[in-house]
């Protein structure tokens, strides 16, 4: 029984590891999880103190530098060194999520499916059949708790654990298959 | 009822920042046609400055420390000093525990200083943002803000104590009418603040450490207005 229990983790474990590591398998996939890792952190941040952030970028889009400046350190200094750690976590872990995700909606397409309409529904909603829940649907669930606003650190933690379990869910999207509708 | 005060970017022994200290301070018993109550609240600037600049703060928020060092100075010297407008400090504790007494104490302190030497009690403002910590609220407890009012010239502990002892209650329970000026005008953090026309009536609101360029630009348009 503990055996299989241990074996269970190791396949978790090595499942989690070549999700993290598919956007290093290619410049182009690096680049993409670096731009969604970017958005999300910015997102995250920006979210942090709404009204201001829109007022800054209402005012003149080109201070999203000093919001984004002047907000994380105002996240560093509400909730420490762990909160910060958390969202760039949080974002790095989305970047991947997303690249990912993409990856399963392009081999999806590839082995049939005849437009993105066809894919997207099933990958948000259940994912692909050998994947169990989609990255996707993830993200919308777990970047909700990341942007709640009351006092986060523990919600982020959650929400991380959330991505974690669904990136091991999902392992390395080149071995995933989804069912073209 | 005026206070005198020095209209220079005065630095306290001690500390490494620079602190504005507004050319004139006064105190008001009226309750402005925007809604908010003055009476007991500190005021930078002339009292019949055309612009009335209501600031929500709590002495517990970095991004007002931020606005307190990097901004304050500059709508000082270009907006208060000159005549043109005035400040008024508002309480909004939301940080931590500490908010409110922090608040209470800052009334104290201006209540004993208000006709005396009000310039003191933006030293003592400023030595309190300056005791911040890196991180969190476990800074500001009876200790600090007793330690920062001692440190203060013309500032006496005791007096400050019999207030907080004697009108804390009082003091919390004038703070709601204002707050809910701030609820009606929407603020939902700190620093918030509403830049109002008192001839014209016109009306602004900031909320968050802008840059100085954003404040000189929204003064501006409410005072033309």
């Amino acid at each position: 029984m503990s055996e299989n229990r241990a074996s269970a983790s190791r396949d978790w474990a090595r499942s989690l590891r070549r999700a993290l590591v598919y956007p290093l398998t290619s410049d182009v996939r690096l680049l993409s999880a670096a731009v969604g890792t970017a958005l999300t952190y910015v997102v995250l941040v920006l979210s942090s103190f709404p009204q201001f952030s829109v007022q800054v970028l209402t005012n003149d889009p080109a201070d999203v530098v000093y919001a984004v400046s002047a907000l994380t350190r105002e996240v560093y200094l509400s909730t420490g060194a762990l909160g910060l750690t958390l969202v760039t976590g949080y974002a790095v872990l989305t970047g991947i999520a997303t690249t990912n995700a993409l990856a399963l909606v392009r081999r999806a397409r590839r082995r049939g499916a005849s437009t993105i309409v066809g894919v997207v529904p099933g990958v948000i909603a259940a994912g692909c059949a050998s994947c169990g829940a989609g990255v996707l649907g993830a993200l919308g669930f777990v970047g909700a708790m990341a942007a709640l606003p009351f006092d986060g650190n523990l919600l982020r933690v959650g929400g991380i654990v959330l991505l974690l379990f669904f990136l091991a869910r999902a392992g390395d999207p080149r071995t995933c298959s989804i069912d073209p509708t | 009822m005026f206070g005198s005060g020095v209209g220079y970017v005065a630095s306290q022994s001690g500390a490494s920042e620079q602190h504005y200290v507004p050319a004139t301070s006064h105190g008001s018993t009226e309750t402005t046609s925007f809604g908010v109550e003055l009476a007991g609240r500190p005021i930078a600037g002339e009292r019949d400055a055309v612009v009335d600049i209501y600031y929500w703060t709590d002495y517990l928020c970095p991004f007002c420390k931020k606005f307190e060092t990097e901004t304050f100075p500059d709508i000082g010297r270009h907006y208060l000093d000159t005549g043109d407008a005035r400040l008024v400090v508002l309480s909004y504790p939301n940080i931590g525990q500490y908010s409110t007494p922090a608040a209470v104490w800052g009334r104290c302190v201006w209540s004993q200083v208000a006709d005396s030497n009000p310039g003191a009690f933006w030293n003592w403002h400023s030595a309190v943002f300056d005791e911040q910590s890196e991180s969190g609220t476990d800074w500001a407890d009876d200790e600090t803000f007793t330690q920062v009012t001692e440190r203060t010239d013309d500032v006496d502990v005791s007096s400050v104590d019999t207030c907080r002892e004697e009108r804390e209650n009082a003091i919390r329970e004038s703070m709601d009418p204002n707050l809910d000026v701030a609820q009606e005008a929407r603020i939902r953090g700190t620093p918030g603040f509403v830049i109002y026309n008192r001839e014209s009536g016109a009306a602004g609101k900031l909320v968050g450490a802008h840059p100085y360029e954003n404040f000189a630009d929204a003064i501006d348009q409410v005072m033309e207005a």
